[in-house]
């Protein structure tokens, strides 16, 4: 009954939809026929990686009252500059599902950068018929965290380094500076622990031993700087043998428990026992009937008559 | 987001879905198909909305909740994710009964309204003690009777330590709902409309489509810990009360908070519920201690027919709210 | 072997099979009737899903698992008893047994039909066998109850034998000549020979013995199902012995009342007599005696401990299930010990009446073990539907409950017109003496 009612809607729909195939498109379709183009925005910073490669990632979207609704396949452009003069092109990406796109450039020296070191990064999209284009642009400064280890006085330690680019190959120190350390996990990565770089750019803190790392032991030790006005995301990060070894859970032969695909011995044992035990009496309570068969057809005794007891 | 009326945003009637996902179909058709192959089109579920430019170089907006992920095979869903043993925390001090978590589970699950795999409860220990929000999700045991009891190994324990259901084998025998201490399976007493939304193949992993005359319950979402995002009580939650991670690697995160595991159960005195039953559940309990808001807040702006549903606690006979 | 007074006792039961006379006929299209509805109610469940029954998420067992209870239990209690008769070889026994042979094989296939009726997807059944797995009690019990059925239509089989071969042998039966071919071909060509005799003697003894065991095996794995679970209530060691002593005692009751029905409708008064009525109604009086100590032993250690959750559900008991709780074990009890107890009041009449209050507490006693359990569960029921905090049954399951009694009393009424309901060939057997019994 309720697959009449379903097929009865459907059928109404259609006829419906037949009729007005366009409108229909619209129902959750934004803007099309609408002749203004909506306004979007980009939200764009930049990663400065220890292998010296800048990361850019710009997320283009719309703000449609309280829903931020992301644009696929909007073409972005970055580039890279002093903010005086035009800056280089560094390239045009297509943004992804969730409106992103990022595009990793070296760092080659020497760098488009102003007086002070900062770099003006803008990402720009283009727009079409339906969005209108738009820009963004920040200023920052290259940077650059290293990660490693020493022990001393059988302590683990963990040290990073910090240090920051100018124009031409001008390296300075990180000095005052917050670093947050993580190691990477699952979903998340854990962090833990802060350390402030000194006023050579480095900073140590004590190694925590009860992390847990790969079957072996090793473990990534990540060192970041998020949201810096002035030198917006750093990070850093290297290896070591120091974690606790991961625990592998999977068995070479599966254990036989009352939850697991096979089962205990012993029961499995009793339950036949068990069975052979009564199955055996049914099998010779059946053969005595067999038996009982077989000799009726060997021995004939005359049919009884019973009318003469009447 | 419409989170703490408890309403369940599949009230759009039965007509209104078939309608909304033959109209959006036909759309699609119309415009020449989406870039992305695995979006779903099929409408109905609030939250937010992803756009998409097709190659038609039209935009179509489709809802994020119904972004479809990869499913796994039946026999493929048997075999746990390598090398993982997830455990969930769910912090008592935090909850609100906001019901974000059944919500997101409800929309997630495609589950009807008459199913939930995420319960709140209102409890109470005794008298004298205070009354707490409480979620329950499935605790994926690790002495699981509800596995033992199932005559045709319908549910089954991976090595990862969840608990999944089958609902290709199971006989519907109801066992297992009669296993778990912890009431945490429900039963399709009949064919919900949800049930056809097919159109991903069926996974154990997924819990969907529902099947009538099966058992079904709380999965932790291995459908979307393999594409590394977080059950979807776990992100919905607005207060961070659910923690999620792998035990084995000790790390637990709500998505913005992440901890050690060890250390989160040692600093907040964590539990598990009714531990002496010896089912040794995966879900961890941080005591309602310093609660950030006052028990009845809870029961702020819900739905008349959610409110109902906790009549007979004793904290609201007692204050006859 | 035969002596004199053979054809006199079939002729005299031979009407039995002959006929079907008006009343006869009545009573079984009544029977139709109920089963009819019952048929209907069936295909309301099966097109709209079980939520046309009471059972939600909470109860997910209700009275369809209480009548496979009841019905396993008397299907237990028939082959007990006639069991043990037989093997006991009293001479009381000889009228009676075959309505307990009857009564074991008919309950035992009415019985699992209940289970059949609780499971969701019908159409997977045989997952049982190709996916069965060894460590659930429901596949302990599928082996167990399979086992039973066969093993109790052979001792059936057995126990009827010699009466099919004396009808086949009665020339002078009025029975149309499919009903003869029938008989000569289901008596095996038994002809009563000394070594046809000691051969089914011997194969009768052993499944009797058999039989027994089995009963009591089977019946234990039925109460497992409940008691390894975790639900309070259920969660009890002493459920084996208990569903064992509850169901011989529900199998006296019903068989008081079928042998009451029997002897009214077939006249058979000489041969089931009033010694009968006691001899069954003793052996009820002292079931009642060890069901009521079961009964206490198990809510006082509740009671008594007060464990919270036991607690929950006493007062569930003692509060909504008042007057079942009063009528399942305390009337249940005391009347057939006072009925049969007191020589005034100990009369045909009264034993089964006793055996009919037997039987609905005993009913009732399953229900009250099933039920107020679910209702009473360690996690509070909230966040869940405030319908679904208890059990209603609906028209469907009782429907579909007085359709298995239908089918029992159809069943045994159609048994009745194929094999005597009084086992003639024993009746003539001489009685054994003394010394060789049990041997």
């Amino acid at each position: 009954m309720k697959n009449k009612r379903v097929k009865f809607t459907s059928w109404m729909i259609c006829i419906l939809l037949v009729s007005s195939v366009t409108l229909c498109g619209q129902e959750d379709q934004e803007n099309v026929s609408s002749s203004e183009p909506a306004e979007t925005r980009i939200s764009f910073n930049a990663l400065y990686t220890s292998n010296d490669t800048v990361v850019l990632t710009a997320t283009v979207f719309r703000q449609k009252e309280r829903d931020v609704i992301w644009l696929q396949n909007a073409r972005i452009s970055f580039s890279a500059g002093d903010g005086k003069s035009n800056g280089i092109a560094l390239g045009k990406v297509s943004s992804d599902s969730m409106g992103n796109a990022v595009l990793t450039v070296p760092l080659n020296f020497p760098l488009p950068s102003n007086e002070e070191g900062m770099i003006q990064y803008t990402a720009s999209f283009d727009g079409n018929q339906n969005y209108l284009p738009v820009a963004e642009s920040f200023q920052s400064k290259p940077a650059r965290l290293e990660v490693s280890f020493y022990e001393e006085d059988s302590v683990k330690y963990i040290r990073v380094t910090g240090t920051q680019f100018s124009r031409k190959e001008d390296i300075e120190p990180l000095s005052g500076e917050t670093v947050n350390l993580f190691v990477p996990s699952l979903f998340r990565p854990l962090p833990i622990g802060e350390i402030s770089l000194g006023e050579d750019g480095t900073g140590n803190m004590e190694f925590p031993m009860s992390l847990i790392g790969d079957s072996s032991g090793n473990i990534t030790v990540i060192a970041r700087i998020d949201e810096h006005d002035k030198f917006g995301f750093v990070k850093g990060q290297a290896q070591i043998g120091w974690a606790i070894p991961k625990h592998l859970l999977a068995q070479d032969k599966p254990s036989r428990e009352l939850w697991t695909p096979v089962a205990p011995i012993w029961m499995i044992i009793t339950l036949l026992i068990m069975l052979a035990g009564v199955w055996a009496h049914y099998i010779y309570a059946i053969i005595q009937l067999i038996k009982i068969k077989t000799s009726s057809k060997k021995e004939t005794l005359p049919e009884k008559d019973w009318s003469n007891y009447s | 987001m419409k989170t703490a009326s408890g309403r369940n945003p599949k009230k759009s009637s039965r007509r209104e879905f078939i309608k909304k996902s033959l109209l959006t179909g036909a759309g699609v058709v119309a415009t020449g198909g989406l870039a992305e192959a695995y979006l779903d089109t099929s409408a109905s579920g609030s939250g937010e909305k992803v756009k998409v430019l097709t190659t038609g170089g039209e935009i179509r907006e489709v809802d994020k909740a119904h972004l479809h992920y990869p499913r796994v095979s039946i026999k493929e869903s048997k075999k746990g994710i390598p090398r993982r043993k997830f455990v969930m925390v769910i912090d008592l001090a935090r909850c609100k009964n906001a019901r974000a978590c059944v919500q997101a589970c409800q929309r997630g699950h495609y589950l009807p309204n008459g199913q939930e795999f995420m319960k709140v409860y209102l409890l109470q220990d005794t008298e004298n003690t205070a009354p707490y929000w409480f979620p329950k999700p499935c605790y994926h045991c690790d002495n699981p009777l509800c596995v033992s009891v199932c005559p045709v190994g319908a549910t089954y324990k991976r090595s990862d330590g969840i608990v999944l259901i089958d609902n290709e084998r199971c006989i519907g025998c109801k066992f297992c709902i009669t296993g778990c201490p912890y009431s945490t399976r429900v039963f399709a007493w009949r064919h919900y409309e949800e049930f056809d939304e097919d159109s991903q193949p069926y996974s154990p992993e997924a819990s969907s489509p529902g099947v009538e005359g099966t058992v079904s319950k709380c999965d932790f979402c291995p459908d979307l810990i393999r594409v590394g995002k977080l059950p979807y009580c776990v992100s919905a939650c607005p207060m961070g009360v659910i923690y999620f991670g792998d035990i084995d690697e000790d790390v637990v995160t709500n998505g913005s908070e992440t901890f050690q595991f060890s250390q989160l159960i040692r600093d907040r005195a964590g539990y598990r519920y009714l531990e002496v039953l010896g089912t040794r559940p995966s879900v961890y309990y941080l005591p309602p201690v310093e609660r950030q808001f006052p028990v009845d807040r809870g029961l702020d702006d819900l739905d008349e027919e959610v409110k109902a549903r906790y009549k007979n606690t004793p904290h609201l006979k007692k204050h006859n709210l | 072997m035969a002596n004199d007074s053979q054809p006199t006792l079939l002729r005299e039961f031979a009407p039995q099979i002959e006929r079907t006379n008006l009343l006869q006929l009545i009573w079984i299209f009544f029977l139709l009737a109920v089963i009819a509805v019952g048929f209907y109610a069936l295909y309301t469940q099966i097109a709209e899903g079980h939520i046309v029954t009471g059972m939600r998420d909470n109860v997910v067992w209700g009275i369809y698992i209480v009548n496979f209870i009841f019905f396993m239990g008397i299907s237990y209690a028939g082959a007990l008893i006639s069991g043990t008769l037989h093997l006991f070889r009293a001479e009381w026994r000889k009228p009676i047994i075959r309505i307990a042979e009857f009564m074991t094989i008919i309950a035992l296939l009415i019985g699992p039909c209940y289970i059949l009726l609780c499971i969701g997807r019908l159409d997977r059944l045989y997952y049982l066998v190709i996916h069965g797995r060894i460590q659930s009690p429901i596949t302990w019990d599928v082996i167990a109850i399979s086992t039973d059925i066969f093993g109790c239509l052979i001792f059936l089989y057995l126990a009827v034998l010699r009466d099919i071969a004396a009808i086949r042998d009665f020339q002078s039966i009025r029975i149309p000549n499919w009903k003869r071919t029938l008989y000569r071909i289901v008596a095996l060509g038994y002809t009563g020979t000394p070594e046809q005799q000691e051969r089914l003697h011997k194969a009768t003894d052993i499944m009797a013995a058999m039989v027994i065991s089995i009963a009591v095996i089977v019946y234990s794995v039925l109460a497992w199902i409940f008691s390894v679970t975790l639900q309070p209530g259920w969660h009890s060691t002493i459920f084996g012995p208990y569903f064992v002593i509850a169901a011989v005692f529900s199998g006296c009751g019903v068989m008081i009342v079928v042998m009451w029905l029997f002897r009214k409708i077939y006249r058979l008064e000489k041969y089931i007599t009033r010694k009968h009525f006691v001899n069954v109604g003793v052996l009820m009086l002292v079931l009642a005696a060890l069901f009521g100590y079961f009964t206490f032993s198990d809510y006082l250690t509740k009671w008594y401990g007060s464990e919270k959750n036991d607690e929950l559900l006493i007062n569930l008991l003692f509060d909504k299930y008042y007057w079942l709780f009063i009528l399942s074990n305390y009337i249940g009890v005391l009347m057939p010990m006072l009925v049969v107890g007191l020589p005034k009041l100990r009369t045909i009449t009264n034993i089964t009446i006793s055996a009919i209050v037997v039987i609905l507490a005993l009913w009732v006693n399953r229900y009250l073990i099933v039920v107020p359990t679910l209702e009473s569960p360690y996690l509070p029921i909230q966040d869940s539907r405030p319908a679904w905090i208890f059990y209603n049954a609906t028209w469907v399951e009782w429907s579909l409950t007085a359709t298995g009694i239908a089918i029992f009393a159809l069943l045994m009424t159609v048994g009745s017109k194929f094999i005597p309901i009084i086992n003639v060939s024993e009746m003539e057997d001489k009685p054994v003496p003394e010394e060789e019994l049990l041997t």
